[in-house]
């Protein structure tokens, strides 16, 4: 389980605070979404989950499994079951696909007292995992991520998610750049993900995403703090009165 | 002014050094004349420093305190297990090699049965068996009488490989060149290489400049690699220094290249107190094409310096120039890259890149271009970069659960492999990478 608590960040060296004070609880087996303006800090807080460096937790706390994590590096996160799928993948020219993904398996498998996958059992989870995703093999063997499309950098961080086995996903944005097919393949790798051990936090600015990953729980969140939560309805409320009543401009 | 009193101690203990073993030199009178022509040149050159545009970044005069005797007749005993250490991860290839140990061939060493298509010979041995004819070759290193550390080879060259592959022959397994630094007493070898590949011949060579571990630190490789592609000639060549961080490497390459032969060259310098690899490489005829890449590691107070000058004489001729630096502590590293276009060197197409990864923020990168353009019709650039680790790659490797170190470690390679990436064989390109690999974090190469 996910525990939020009275969660206060800012960017280190600035004075202005993003988040002010959010209190969230998702559940195991349960799927949460973020809605929101842009600037409310729907990505602050992904950050603030995955541990970046920028950002500075002033109050509050974060527990996963009844174990705060704000002291932990992201590798350790990663390691607890914490997983950011970013709104803008980053590329990583002259590491091959498969080279970073089996260096973050065995990473996480090491620090989970997992043995270390072999090539042979490493190539046998990919290639299976990948043809879910419709991502060709071929494609794993160029440096990560560079020259991808929008609709390929969001299936291969999909793709890291399902090798890494998190318990916690967090997804910021993910629907950001993809047109509708991209957006339903990814949905698809996303849903074969859910289950009852599995913690999902899908950070989203529009409705769309919410009807290929149907969530349980809605909330929003604007100027740095949870106005209003409810049920997968809500988010088809905002889709149609937008986020004025929240603060936001129009834009 | 009496310029003989302004000589610096190392150059006075130079001039000594070449009375006490000139008689020991190889070679007959021919060659004798050349080396004490050679010699005198130096003296009036003396050692480069920073006031010589060429050396604007890497002042010989005042960093050379000290010069070790020099290298003729040692015996150092080696052994075939300390080579194979020594070759680290080139051993796997199992080549064909030619071993040199502190500037003179090693027979017992060497293992020359498999080479096929090359005709190899050591260059002492030649100039026994043919002391004029080989010197002839010697005595002149085209265009090039006005730069020391090569006036410095030909006075005191002992010996080298001369590699020559025929007309239309092509070769699939590279051949290994070693120098391997050994023994507890420094010493100063000059090494001589000459290769030359006839007409459509296609040849692969690596040289390698390596130390047995444990002995000394300290000590001078000043190596001269003559290189004449014919017409249509292809060559493939590495060359990697990888010693043990006090050591002085001199390195100069004299290329000339023939209509439409081509060259893919790699150069890698790590673990060299002051290391120099210079270049000359001059197109004659029209059609060639250069790809010379190349990584320069240096930490702790290392100083390693790439200077390349590639002249376009002859039209349509493409020539491709990157050069990547990994620099930590207070090391120092150079990229200096000369290209000039001639009158009549119309269709030229030249480009050069150097980068630079800065690991601490005392460590220093100089990177100067030169264009000298004398024809119209010309396609020239170059570009230069200086960077940190980038901090949101790094996180985004941790947030994959990559530790720190590893991260960190997979950036650096990756930056480096784009260079390394131009070599064309993969099992050679994975031995470079192992010896990157070894540099970033010592017992994973």
């Amino acid at each position: 389980m996910l525990e939020i608590r009275n969660l206060h960040a800012r960017i280190v060296d600035e004075d202005k605070p993003i988040l002010k004070g959010i209190d969230l609880v998702v559940p195991k087996g349960e799927v949460h979404a973020i809605m929101g303006p842009n600037g409310s800090g729907k990505s602050t807080l992904a950050y603030v989950l995955a541990g970046r460096e920028d950002y500075e937790v002033t109050q509050g706390d974060i527990l996963w499994n009844g174990e705060s994590i704000l002291g932990m590096e992201p590798d350790e996160r990663a390691a607890k079951g914490v997983f950011l799928a970013f709104q803008y993948p980053m590329e990583i020219p002259g590491v091959a696909g498969l080279t970073f993904l089996r260096t973050a398996a065995n990473a996480v498998r090491k620090k989970r007292g997992q043995a270390e996958l072999t090539t042979p059992e490493f190539m046998k989870v990919v290639k299976d995992k990948a043809a879910k995703l419709d991502i060709d093999i071929e494609m794993l063997k160029r440096p990560v991520n560079v020259g991808f499309s929008g609709g390929e950098k969001k299936r291969s961080e999909i793709l890291q998610m399902a090798m890494l086995e998190p318990s916690l996903c967090v997804l910021d944005e993910t629907d950001s750049g993809l047109d509708i097919d991209a957006l339903r393949i990814v949905s698809e790798g996303v849903n074969a993900l859910r289950g009852p051990d599995r913690a999902m936090l899908v950070i989203t600015h529009y409705q769309r995403l919410l009807n290929h990953i149907v969530p349980d729980r809605v909330h929003v969140l604007a100027q740095g703090r949870i106005h209003k939560s409810g049920g997968k309805e809500l988010a088809i409320e905002l889709e149609q009165s937008g986020y004025a009543e929240f603060g936001a401009k129009a834009a | 002014m009496n310029v003989a009193v302004m000589k610096t101690k190392a150059e006075q203990a130079i001039s000594e050094g070449f009375e006490a073993v000139a008689e020991a030199l190889p070679g007959g009178a021919g060659v004798r004349t050349a080396r004490k022509a050679a010699l005198g040149r130096f003296g009036a050159l003396g050692l480069p420093h920073r006031r010589i545009e060429e050396w604007k970044y890497t002042d010989l005069k005042s960093a050379l305190k000290d010069v070790a005797r020099p290298a003729v007749g040692d015996a150092t005993p080696v052994t075939i297990a300390d080579v194979i250490v020594a070759l680290g991860p080139f051993a796997r290839l199992e080549l064909p090699r030619l071993v040199l140990v502190n500037g003179g061939y090693r027979k017992d060493l060497s293992n020359l049965d498999g080479v096929e298509g090359y005709e190899v010979k050591p260059l002492a041995a030649a100039l026994a068996e043919a002391p004029d004819t080989v010197g002839e070759g010697l005595a002149e290193v085209a265009g090039q009488d006005q730069d020391a550390v090569i006036a410095l080879n030909t006075a005191f060259m002992t010996d080298g490989a001369l590699v020559r592959l025929k007309s239309g022959v092509v070769v699939q397994r590279p051949l290994l060149v070693v120098h391997i630094r050994a023994g507890k007493e420094p010493c100063s070898a000059a090494i001589r290489n000459i290769v030359h590949v006839a007409d459509k011949a296609h040849a692969r060579l690596i040289e390698l400049y390596v130390s047995v571990p444990g002995s000394t630190a300290e000590g001078q490789v000043n190596v001269l690699t003559e290189i004449i592609l014919d017409a249509g000639a292809e060559l493939d060549h590495v060359k990697c220094a990888s010693d043990t961080g006090r050591s002085t490497h001199l390195a100069s390459l004299v290329l000339e290249m023939a209509a439409d032969a081509v060259y893919r060259g790699f150069q890698m310098t790590e673990g060299v107190g002051l290391g120099r690899n210079q270049g000359f490489v001059t197109f004659k005829g029209e059609g060639g094409k250069l790809d010379l890449s190349g990584v320069l590691l240096g930490r702790g107070s290392e100083h390693v310096d790439t200077t390349l000058v590639i002249d376009h004489v002859a039209g349509a001729c493409e020539s491709r120039e990157l050069f990547k630096g990994v620099l930590d502590g207070e090391a120092r590293g150079v990229f200096q890259g000369k290209v000039i276009v001639r009158p009549d060197a119309q269709k030229t197409d030249g480009k050069q890149m150097a980068q630079a990864l800065m690991l601490s923020e005392a460590a220093e990168f100089d990177s100067k271009p030169e264009l000298e353009i004398h024809a119209d019709d010309v396609v020239c650039g170059h570009g230069s970069t200086s960077a940190e680790l980038d901090e949101d790659l790094l996180f985004y490797f941790r947030s994959r659960g990559i530790p720190k170190d590893e991260a960190r470690a997979l950036m650096i390679e990756s930056f480096v492999g784009e260079a390394i990436d131009h070599v064309e064989d993969e099992s050679v390109r994975e031995a470079l990478m192992s010896v990157a690999r070894g540099w970033v974090a010592p017992g994973r190469g």
